[in-house]
């Protein structure tokens, strides 16, 4: 099967330190989740993922979007870009970039969950009859997708992968498994639309969505849990798999 | 019970090199001498896209090869998917027909619509679609081999009035199955009078309750074909050694590959949310947890309760279980990933058939 080659700290040089996985989880209630996914271009996919990591044949650019209205840290939109993959046999997103409106909240994820996202502007809207996301960093658009004709879909349908942060942890540089459990009130589909993209801006240049999947949301009671699972990033995680905590 | 052989035709990286014409050659031969030894079917499976898990995409011609170098063995379609954008109906009627001929009326014809993102993405299918075409597919493809000119209005497809040529041999036409990977797929094929091809499988009581289902269903069926096949088939890996250290030593890292490579493949619910895919049951070890680890020698050897790997005596008892819960054909999958070498593959399916596959013959006679 194949396998990431690139290095963690190339790919991900200010991934940010954790020092503790003590945290209580946090609720968060009345999120707007929103996700799109796009094939990218599999040519030389496996440059975008550390060797722990196995690309999914297509590899899917999943953009994840929360609108929270009440956090800890009080209300923000994050915007996230993850990459479809596999840690050991189980279905991941591989976190390449993230953008916040709410510095604070920022801060906290990175400092506890390894959610490393800079401060911009992030825009997350749904209407009757579409949804949209619209990101933006030092005034340039980095993203704006669109998702068109709402069709309802009972919560279980949906199903979402957990993510893989880099994050720098008392035992080294490692990817933590970041699983937020949500309970969905409300789901629908919709049809994907893609206007901006700039992969730089998201930090990964080679980025190139290139085929509209899907995209689906809803209303949902988050929770971000303590993290409880690494897997050093060198090898796959059959062998690299460790217990936190 | 009777006992198959199932190819995926999963090809290691990298592809260069001859690997694809390699796996090919080994599975010809391996079909040879269990068309030898006295196995009852090979099946193949229809697969696109998928590297590395199967490289199985025209398994007609792969059947009709088989078909050809060989004299008794039957010859499956595990499955050709019911999909028109992959296959339309009238081509899968006629290459069936044919290949039902060209093997002398040997072929075994099951049906799927695709489990995976990556194959109906590639040829644009609507996930939401496909139990929908599979079943306008079923309902259409016996009338096109027992008319003599059939016509058709559906969702679809449509034809006016045409003979579908050639007709099968097999009267009223080959026995129809349908491949189980989602739970609950085995009563749709009840309900329709087919056979149950499991390509997946559940821990035995989940299997006995789906199979006691299976078969109060289709007591009371409304056939889509001329006939009703009232089968349960179910799959297996097979190792086969004198030395169950031996047999776990090599066939017990093939499951691990073939379940790491299975568990690989993007499949439709992870990329797409609809209603109309449920939960996979991927293959897995089949566990009752019933015997405790000292009384059984395969558990001993690290071989997982229910799968076919071991010596004879062990397999005779891994067989006898899977008789139990009513069965009527094990399929085995020999190889994955090229792990085991061929010498080994092909001793391992005459050692089975020479001191295992007696057990149950005797019996039935």
């Amino acid at each position: 099967m194949l396998s990431g080659s690139t290095p963690l700290e190339t790919l991900v040089p200010d991934a940010p330190e954790i020092r503790a996985f003590d945290i209580e989880p946090v609720a968060l209630p009345d999120v707007e989740l929103l996700q799109w996914s796009f094939e990218v271009a599999a040519g030389e996919v496996t440059e975008l993922y550390p060797p722990a990591l196995h690309p999914t044949l297509p590899p899917m650019a999943m953009i994840v979007a929360w609108s929270a209205p009440d956090s800890p840290w009080g209300a923000f939109d994050l915007a996230q870009v993850r990459l479809s993959c596999r840690s050991g046999a189980r279905p991941r997103g591989f976190l390449v970039g993230a953008v916040i409106d709410n510095a604070a909240a920022g801060g906290a994820l990175a400092e506890h969950w390894g959610l490393r996202a800079r401060v911009g502007r992030v825009a997350v809207e749904r209407y009757y009859d579409a949804a949209r996301v619209e990101v933006a960093l030092d005034g340039d658009t980095i993203l704006a997708v669109r998702g068109d004709d709402p069709d309802p879909l009972q919560p279980n349908d949906i199903q979402l992968f957990a993510a893989m942060h880099a994050a720098r942890t008392p035992a080294g540089l490692r990817l933590v498994q970041f699983d937020p459990t949500w309970e969905l009130t409300r789901a629908e589909r919709y049809a994907p639309v893609l206007e901006a993209f700039d992969a730089e801006g998201w930090g990964q240049p080679r980025l190139a969505p290139n085929y509209p999947v899907v995209a689906f949301g809803g209303r949902a009671n988050g929770t971000l849990p303590r993290l409880r699972f690494a897997t050093r990033p060198d090898v796959n995680a059959f062998e690299g798999a460790e217990t936190l905590g | 019970m009777k006992f198959g052989i199932f190819y995926e035709l999963s090809v290691p990286r990298p592809f260069g090199g001859g690997i694809e014409k390699t796996v090919y050659d080994n599975a010809l031969e391996q079909i040879r001498v269990a068309d030898e030894v006295g196995f009852d079917t090979v099946w193949a499976v229809e697969h696109h896209f998928l590297e590395e898990y199967s490289h199985c995409s025209a398994p007609e011609l792969f059947l009709t090869a088989a078909a050809m170098c060989t004299s008794r063995i039957r010859v499956g379609h595990g499955a050709v998917v019911c999909v028109p954008e992959m296959n339309h109906p009238i081509r899968v009627a006629e290459r069936a027909a044919v290949l039902d001929i060209l093997s002398g009326g040997r072929l075994e014809f099951g049906t799927a619509r695709s489990s995976t993102w990556t194959e109906l993405a590639g040829f644009e299918a609507d996930p939401d679609t496909t139990k929908k075409t599979w079943d306008e597919f079923v309902r259409t493809i016996p009338g096109m081999w027992m008319e003599e000119r059939f016509s058709h209005d559906g969702v679809c497809f449509s034809m006016p009035e045409r003979a579908v040529l050639p007709k099968p041999v097999q009267a009223p036409h080959p026995p129809m199955w349908v491949t189980v990977t989602s739970p609950g797929t085995e009563l749709d094929a009840a309900e329709r009078g087919l056979g149950s091809l499991g390509v997946a499988t559940a821990s035995f009581e989940e299997q006995e309750r789906r199979l006691t289902e299976y078969r109060r269903r289709i007591r009371g069926c409304d056939p889509v074909g001329g006939a009703v096949n009232d089968q349960v088939a179910t799959l297996n890996f097979l190792y086969c050694d004198q030395d169950i250290d031996e047999a776990a030593r090599l066939g017990v890292p093939m499951l691990g590959a073939f379940n790491v490579a299975n568990a690989h493949l993007l499949f439709t619910r992870e990329a797409y949310p609809t209603r109309a895919y449920g939960l996979l049951a991927n293959l897995a070890p089949g566990r009752r947890g019933r015997r405790a680890k000292e009384d059984n020698p395969g558990a001993r050897a690290g071989i997982p309760e229910g799968m076919a790997i071991g010596d004879p005596h062990h397999l005779v008892g891994v067989m006898k279980e899977w008789e139990s819960l009513g069965v009527d054909q094990v399929n085995f999958l020999l190889n994955a990933m090229e792990m085991i070498p061929q010498d080994k593959v092909l001793a391992s399916l005459r050692l089975f058939a020479a001191e295992v596959m007696p057990q149950f013959r005797r019996e039935a006679a």
